[in-house]
């Protein structure tokens, strides 16, 4: 079920995803700019979600889009779903990123959750609300942040979301469970600090 | 447990198209204590849900990509030229350290291997110096010179190696000055050739500058396995050797190769000596030798049991076995018997003493042909 599901999406594309890779593995600057305008702001939004700091996530974004073009221009990289390949990217660097952090004895958790795009203006409550549930977010593993951030972050279904997890549908349900019930935990537990 | 993740999802999708989370959970009485807590959760996961990035943020990070795509097509362009450029120049620089370590490593080395002749183990390492000093010698003129210097060192070397009466294969180079059937001379070098001997296509003639290679024999001579010619202009010693001038006692000019003495040991015979190579050659004496001819072989006679080299010698009268003669000549280098003139006592003049045998006077008369009553 979940094969055709992907082949579903890569041909829902508007442009033409095989003469974009073409493009990038020859470094044509035509290809690179429709394939940035076309998955740039997909794949911000999704470290963003994750890593709740705007510079850190431009950084990672900008990096996951160099990898991409280097990786081809190895023969590696994605030969056919080009927003597959930079999804497992992103989430790859980004979980690479937290483990860095949390090794750094200075930085503490809360610090590395300071939202610095919150609107001053926002009510109190919501902020508060919002610090604790991103607090608690942080907390979680990072396939469940993982699924999260498809899931509720980007707004993926089920199917496409398993296709970029490389799992089964069935596991997805199992596994964004969990995670909202973790979550939860959490978020309760962190009120009560 | 599944009914439990799909009712969560079906849930989630109601929640999706806009109901909220007790509507939902309406449907599901049993499970809505369990389901509750998840539904509330992902709702504020989804209220975490970040804004697309703003403008600022996707131009400065398009054109930080664009720019780093064209840098990344330079380098791809451009290792290959530098590659190209580097790897012989990388080499060069290689081979001059290795031969500037040689030089300085080696030298006693290079010094020992300096008198070496062909045969000798240490031989190659005099050649192969002699090609690094050649290599590194940029000045035409000098290189000219250098080269020169290395010819006339291959012909010390046969000259060498004629006088320890060692056999070993040599390679000279020279001009050829005789070609009388198999026999030939190469720069005041007897050379044989055979069947077997490689000559080069074209015409080799006498005068024309040739390689040699072959391997030395016991009468002094090399029997060539190949005589290959030299191209024109070919910078080699210019040996005067007397046998095309055995009339002309002027040391300098050489007939058909006009071109100055290379080493002249000065040598004090009357007649034309023949060139000697060695530089620290002294002065052969002359000697008169007298007796009866027992043998004559190529180029050679004997008289008194003295072997004599007859090639260069001006004969008066007629040489044969069993005359009577007077040979004036020297013990060159090699211990050799080098006979400049025969006078042959039997002539026509003394007819008497022809009658007789000279087989009992087995001294040596040394002088004058008076001498003949004892």
């Amino acid at each position: 079920m979940s094969t055709t599901m992907i082949r579903g999406y890569t041909q829902a594309m508007s442009y033409d995803e095989q003469s974009a890779l073409d493009g990038l593995r020859n470094l044509n600057a035509q290809s690179i700019g429709a394939v940035y305008d076309q998955y740039f702001p997909e794949v911000f939004r999704y470290v963003r979600y994750r890593l709740n700091n705007d510079t850190v996530a431009e950084d990672i974004t900008s990096d996951v889009f160099v990898r991409l073009l280097e990786a081809l221009e190895k023969k590696q990289g994605p030969r056919s779903n080009i927003k597959g390949w930079l999804i497992a990217t992103a989430s790859n660097v980004v979980n690479d990123h937290l483990r860095r952090m949390y090794r750094r004895p200075t930085e503490t958790l809360s610090d590395s959750m300071e939202d610095k795009s919150t609107n001053i203006h926002a009510e109190v409550d919501l902020r508060e609300q919002n610090h604790a549930v991103k607090a608690a977010y942080a907390q979680l593993t990072s396939d469940q942040q993982h699924v999260l951030a498809l899931r509720f972050g980007q707004g993926y279904s089920l199917e496409e979301t398993a296709s970029y997890m490389k799992k089964k549908v069935n596991a997805v349900k199992a596994l964004q469970f969990r995670a909202l019930a973790s979550l939860q935990r959490l978020i309760g537990e962190v009120s009560y600090e | 447990m599944n009914k439990l993740y799909e009712t969560l999802d079906v849930c989630l999708k109601e929640i999706d198209q806009g109901a909220d989370v007790d509507t939902v959970l309406f449907s599901y009485p049993e499970l809505a204590d369990e389901l509750r807590p998840i539904l509330e959760a992902s709702v504020k996961a989804k209220e975490m849900a970040v804004q697309a990035p703003s403008d600022d943020i996707v131009k400065r990070n398009r054109a930080k990509l664009l720019q780093h795509a064209s840098q990344m097509r330079e380098q791809k362009s451009a290792p290959n030229s530098r590659r190209v450029w580097t790897v012989p120049l990388r080499r060069a620089l290689v081979t001059l350290m290795v031969v500037a370590l040689l030089f300085v490593s080696s030298t006693n080395l290079v010094r020992a291997a300096s008198t070496t002749l062909p045969g000798d183990s240490l031989y190659p390492v005099k050649r192969t110096w002699e090609d690094m000093s050649l290599f590194f010698t940029f000045d035409t003129t000098k290189r000219e010179e250098l080269e020169l210097e290395y010819e006339n060192e291959r012909l010390d070397e046969v000259h060498e190696l004629f006088t320890e009466g060692r056999s070993a294969d040599v390679d000279f180079a020279g001009y050829v000055t005789r070609q009388s059937g198999t026999e030939w001379r190469v720069s005041g070098i007897t050379v044989f050739v055979s069947a077997q001997t490689r000559v080069s296509d074209q015409q080799v003639d006498v005068g024309s500058a040739v390689q040699v290679r072959g391997k030395i024999q016991n009468n002094m001579s090399v029997m060539a396995e190949s005589i290959q010619l030299l191209p024109q202009g070919s910078k080699l010693p210019e040996i005067e050797d007397n046998e095309l001038e055995s009339d002309d006692e002027n040391e300098d000019e050489n007939e058909g190769l006009n071109l100055p003495i290379v080493e002249n040991a000065g040598t004090q015979s009357e007649g034309d000596a023949e060139q000697v190579y060695k530089a620290d050659l002294s002065q052969p004496k002359s000697e008169t030798v007298s007796g009866p001819v027992t043998s004559i072989v190529n180029k050679f006679m004997i008289v008194n049991g003295i072997s004599m080299d007859i090639s260069h010698a001006e004969i008066n009268g007629v040489l044969k076995v069993g005359v009577s003669v007077q040979a004036e000549g020297y013990y060159d280098s090699n211990g050799v018997f080098i006979v400049t003139k025969v006078e042959v006592k039997n002539s026509s003049v003394n007819s008497e003493n022809e009658s007789n045998s000279n087989d009992d006077s087995k001294q040596d008369d040394g002088h004058a042909d008076e001498s003949d009553d004892d």
